[in-house]
């Protein structure tokens, strides 16, 4: 057994070792709250996964500025056009090397792009593509021309999804990933440690940082605890009720809206008085700086105010419990089974203070003249409500955290309001025919469209209950310069911290 | 031997003490007295808790929200402070000793009962169901009991009785062994050969002449698993797969108050210290009977004298 | 959580183990009883939702769902499924996690050498701990440090373990600085949660030590032994304590297969890398394979530890060696 080995090796490291998390120049440790199952870069979109992989160990073609207001800007791909309605040309850095020491030319971004869409992996990046029908061809080394069945004006966009390996990688999982990317996966121990060391021939500027290390703890006060005591140098995500230092910890909006997913087809639900009376009876501006972090808005879409088409004039709703309880009777006047017993869904540990989120949130509605019974669910059984096929024995409210730092509402709209959609509440024509709309189009007329399909589905359809776009805090050791950004969920680039 | 559910009561061989002198055995050791008139606290508080203060444990008031404690300026409910959801702690610790006391005392009970009896059975049958019965109690022993939660719980639904049948299914085995091999021992011994001879009924064998000789050590067990359940039913709910909310329980309290555990301290210590009193206090009152219910021992209290936990 | 928490009564005394023939029985019970518990666990853990809507992202499509039910056989019925991986068993395949895509037996070999280590330290330190400890108790009953013992080892024991960690944590890590809070790597990362474990075995372990030792010290042939005059303490101990250890033994042994079976609560608040933090996410995530390994390399540990245990009843009762 390696026991005494280990237990030796143990013994021989002197407390000096203690708390010596920046023991060497340059380096950085940085504590996570889910460990990593894989490290293939064809699921760098799974947030716990893309924290280290996504622009550290692989890059993209392109990637979305989040920290200004640039856009797509270029990374692998130097510039790029819209050729026809259907093709896109990019064209690709020269002088580009993999860790492997093997050069990038179009074949690999090829290659990486039928990776994904492989039967013999489970990449989840291909979902991104789904239904596109995205042919790739290299015309030359440098050049790459993508063609899809459909106009796909944010094609620029989709490329900063798409991770590229080298031709040679083959189809199933990969635990030795390699990249273009400014680091190299140097160690891997199963649950305890990744390390990330930094390479000598980026085709970029070389970043500060020599060495990750990162560690996994799931108490977030643990986490919290170990940037005070130098055990670690980040910790991208703590409980807001550990953010109590004003040097150490960031806020920052995390891209995550948390609402209530409505089935229209069940009464008392099916009935749009019903569904506003929800509305109207949760006092949404309770919850922040009490329950919520300070810095938590209210939401009007199911996408963060950052997105494009976020349409500012949609109007939250106000709290008024007399409103809704006047608008429930009305509809129990009208026969509307209204005294149905309610159930809504929660997940534990969805996020910082989701049990008692719910909790209130229940409180509120049976304030209001609802029968609401509250339900708590691990993760699994959560999914079996959220998505469908739905549980329609009873009326069912599921509250759901969703995720889009990507900018365009087009990564989350079809499938939460499309009558196809896997988590869609709603069958709505036009709700349908403003995300085919929306999605085919571009500029400006893109933007107007999400904006208008936003106030539809706030104040006509009522499609759901909105609730908060969230915000995360990051602790960071006094000696680091980092800021976190929407995009610190998924996505956590070394090159982005400076040392001082 | 199929219809026994119960271990019915009988007459134990070794004569019992009378009630009086269980009293005076009881008083002589000082910290079982303590512990069984805490008890007492509990379970009054358990039968009558819900009905009294159920309304004030449910109010949800954001502004009295992690209210610390020993202030008496939002009335005396708040006495130990307010929750996340500004719930006063004195009456949600009261009304949730309901649901944990019910949850641990109806694991054990069934537990005990099943155990017991399968103990019985496997201890005084054929072997070849004995067999059976040993290699059961080796399956559950050996299931994970974490499992075993998220299946009952996914499968059925989570409620209080469906986490009782998860702690007693895997309390189960304490009480099939402990049994079994209890009756291997007393059944070799004189008075229950010459019950055979006289020709008594298995059944009046196992009901009139091993169960009472047993039970004293099962009762002693059954103390101490009461804690046990307790503890393994919060942590259950710190790992997520326990009890969940709207239903309260110490064990949710306190994990539910752990990320509170530097800026609020109360929400976790005081439902935190009901778990520890009330199972310290089971610890006590079984090695009170522990004593007591030992013929060989019981000297040691009767003479009132030096004491031992 | 885990298994037994056992009681000096629970002796199994009845069976008197002829060494060679009750190993070979043994054997064969415990492969019958693994037997069951595997046919237990596959089907009843298939029951709790698929894993494909786990391991892909809510909005994934149907379609890749279906190949990654596919890619790891989920699509066939149950009992094909079974009758697979049974075959797959018998050539010491355990099958690939369906998290991790790597063989399911590598992941748990990997987190049981840490369970193993944090058993192996635990163990002897409680031991040692609550031998002494317990022998000093039943030879002074009644003074205050017997006393103090009895009850600081119950409080210890009555206390949520999550609860002790997080408090450890803050009062050690956070407020002195005196180790490191969670993690692995240097001496100082074992202190914190080997504490935490010490506990309730501790005074468990401490009681039963406590209760042997006294009706040891007063079983006749000790008391013979006074009588006669030897005043030799060191003797009387030594063959106290040698009587005083079956249940003793016992006891220990119940408490390492708990500890075998991994420590959950520790282990997922300390980060520590062990069995126990790899069941419940491998339950949570439903990742069967890695269940199925984890239940059957724990329980070929704990089946060694029992042999080794009666072995050590043999070594000390030389009735029990006919």
């Amino acid at each position: 057994m390696r026991f005494t080995g280990i237990l030796g090796g143990a013994l021989l490291v002197s407390a000096a070792a203690l708390g010596a998390a920046s023991a060497q120049e340059g380096e950085v440790t940085i504590v996570l709250g889910e460990e990593l199952d894989l490290i293939d870069p064809c699921m760098a979109t799974r947030s716990n996964i893309g924290r280290v992989v996504l622009q550290n160990i692989s890059e993209t073609l392109t990637e979305l500025d989040v920290r200004g207001d640039a856009g797509v800007t270029p990374r692998l791909a130097t510039s790029w056009e819209q050729t026809d309605d259907t093709t896109w040309r990019f064209d690709l850095r020269e002088g580009v090397k993999f860790s492997d020491g093997s050069a990038f030319d179009a074949g690999d971004v090829v290659h990486s792009f039928e990776r994904t869409q492989s039967g013999e992996n489970t990449c989840e990046i291909s979902r991104y593509y789904d239904g596109m029908g995205i042919e790739m061809t290299a015309v030359d080394d440098t050049t790459l021309e993508v063609t899809s069945e459909d106009p796909q004006p944010i094609m620029p966009l989709l490329m900063s999804l798409l991770t590229v390996v080298p031709s040679e990688t083959g189809m199933e999982f990969t635990r030795d990933p390699i990249g273009t990317g400014p680091y190299t996966l140097a160690e891997w121990n199963p649950g305890q440690n990744i390390r990330l060391e930094r390479r000598d021939d980026y085709w970029g500027e070389a970043p500060e940082v020599t060495a990750a290390e990162y560690v996994f703890r799931s108490d977030a006060a643990v986490r919290a605890a170990m940037v005070e005591t130098g055990e670690a140098d980040i910790a991208p995500s703590i409980s807001a009720l550990e953010a109590t230092s004003d040097t150490l910890d960031k806020s920052y909006p995390n891209s995550e809206t948390v609402y209530l997913r409505i089935d229209h087809e069940v009464a008392p639900m099916d009935d749009e008085r019903v569904r506003r009376a929800l509305n109207l009876a949760i006092d949404r501006e309770a919850f922040i700086g009490t329950i919520l972090a300070d810095g938590t808005e209210v939401a009007t879409a199911i996408v963060p105010p950052t997105t494009i088409g976020w349409n500012a004039d949609v109007e939250q709703w106000p709290y008024d419990p007399e409103q809704a309880q006047t608008l429930l009777d009305e509809a129990a006047a009208d026969g509307v089974p209204v005294d149905t017993e309610i159930s809504l869904i929660g997940r534990t540990g969805n996020f910082p203070g989701a049990t008692e989120t719910y909790e209130a949130i229940a409180g509120m509605l049976n304030d209001a003249g609802f029968n609401v019974a509250l339900q708590m669910v691990e993760v699994a059984e959560h999914e079996q409500y959220y998505s469908k096929p739905y549980v329609q024995d009873r009326p069912i409210l599921v509250g759901a955290q969703h995720d889009n730092s990507r900018g365009d509402p087009v990564f989350s709209m079809f499938w939460k309001y499309d009558s196809e959609g896997r988590q869609s509440g709603i069958a709505d024509e036009r709700v349908d025919q403003l995300i085919d709309d929306a999605s085919a189009a571009t500029g400006d007329e893109r933007t107007a469209l999400w904006s208008e399909l936003f106030a539809y589905l706030h104040d006509e359809v009522v499609a759901d209950a909105l609730l908060f776009h969230m915000v995360g805090f990051a602790r960071v050791a006094e000696d680091i310069d980092y800021t976190p950004t929407i995009a610190t969920n998924s996505q956590l680039q070394l090159a982005e911290i400076g040392l001082n | 031997m199929s219809d026994i559910t119960a271990p019915a009561p009988a007459a134990p061989n070794p004569a019992p003490p009378a009630k009086s002198s269980i009293l005076r055995m009881l008083w002589a050791d000082k910290f079982a007295t303590v512990a069984v008139v805490f008890l007492g606290l509990v379970l009054l508080c358990a039968i009558f808790g819900p009905l009294l203060l159920g309304d004030a444990a449910g109010g949800q008031n954001l502004r009295a929200r992690n209210a610390p404690p020993f202030s008496l300026e939002r009335g005396w409910l708040y006495i130990l402070g307010g929750d996340a959801l500004g719930r006063p702690l004195l009456p949600r610790i009261v009304v949730a000793a309901q649901n944990t006391i019910a949850i641990a005392a109806g694991a054990v009970a069934a537990s005990f009962v099943i155990g017991a009896a399968l103990g019985l059975i496997a201890g005084y049958s054929r072997r070849i169901w004995s067999e059976v019965i040993m290699r059961l109690a080796d399956v559950i022993m050996s299931f994970p009991s974490l499992l075993l939660a998220v299946i009952v719980l996914y499968v059925l639904a989570p409620s209080v009785l469906n986490l009782v049948l998860v702690l007693a299914i895997t309390r189960i085995p304490i009480y099939l062994r402990t049994t079994r091999a209890e009756v291997l021992e007393v059944r070799e011994r004189m008075f229950v050969q010459a019950a055979q001879v006289l020709g008594a009924s298995t059944f009046r064998i196992v009901f009139r002449h091993i169960l009472p000789v047993i039970l004293p050590t099962l009762l002693t067990i059954a103390t101490l698993d009461f804690a046990f359940v307790m503890l393994a039913e919060s942590a259950l709910s710190f790992l997520g797969i326990g009890i969940q909310p709207p239903e309260i329980t110490w064990g949710l309290m306190v994990s539910q108050g752990r990320q509170y555990l530097t800026s609020a301290w109360w929400l976790a210590f005081w439902p935190g210290l009901a778990i520890i009193l009330t199972t310290m206090s089971l610890n006590l009152l079984s090695s009170w009977m522990r004593i007591a219910l030992d013929p060989t021992q019981r000297w040691r209290l009767e003479l009132g004298g030096r004491v031992n936990g | 959580m885990g298994s037994a928490q056992a009681l000096p009564v629970n002796v199994e005394g009845a069976e008197t183990p002829v060494m060679h023939k009750a190993v070979g029985k043994r054997a064969i019970s415990s492969l019958l009883s693994l037997f069951g518990l595997v046919i237990l666990v596959f089907f009843l853990s298939r029951l709790t939702g698929d894993p494909a809507a786990l391991f892909l992202p809510v909005d994934a499509s149907e379609a890749m769902r279906q190949n990654f039910r596919e890619l790891h056989g989920l699509n066939d019925p149950v009992h094909i499924q079974f009758v697979h991986y049974l075959g797959d068993l018998v050539r010491g395949d355990f099958g690939d996690s369906l998290r991790k895509a790597r063989p399911a037996l590598d992941v748990v070999l990997e987190a049981f050498v840490w369970t193993l280590q944090l058993a192996v330290i635990t163990m002897t330190l409680v031991t040692v701990a609550a031998i002494v400890v317990g022998s000093i108790t039943a030879f002074r009953v009644g003074s205050a440090f017997d006393r103090f013992a009895s009850m600081l080892s119950l409080v210890g024991a009555s206390a949520p373990d999550f609860w002790i960690a997080i408090v450890a944590i803050v009062l050690f890590s956070v407020n002195l600085g005196w180790v490191p809070t969670s993690g692995t790597g240097t001496v100082w990362h074992w202190v914190l949660p080997i504490s935490v474990l010490f506990i309730r075995p501790f005074g468990l372990i401490l009681q039963v030590v406590r209760g042997s030792m006294l009706s040891a010290l007063g079983s006749a042939y000790v008391k013979t032994a006074r009588a006669k005059g030897v005043k030799n303490r060191p003797i009387i101990f030594v063959h106290t304590l040698r009587n005083a250890m079956l249940p003793v033994i016992t006891v220990i042994g119940d408490q390492a297969a708990a500890l075998l079976n991994g420590a959950v609560v520790v282990e997922t608040i300390f980060g520590f890398p062990g069995v126990g933090k790899l069941m419940i996410d491998s339950i949570l995530q439903r990742d069967f394979n890695v269940i199925l390994a984890a239940i059957m390399v724990t329980a070929l540990a704990i089946f060694l530890m029992n042999l080794l245990i009666d072995l050590a009843y043999a070594l000390l009762d030389p009735r029990i060696r006919t």
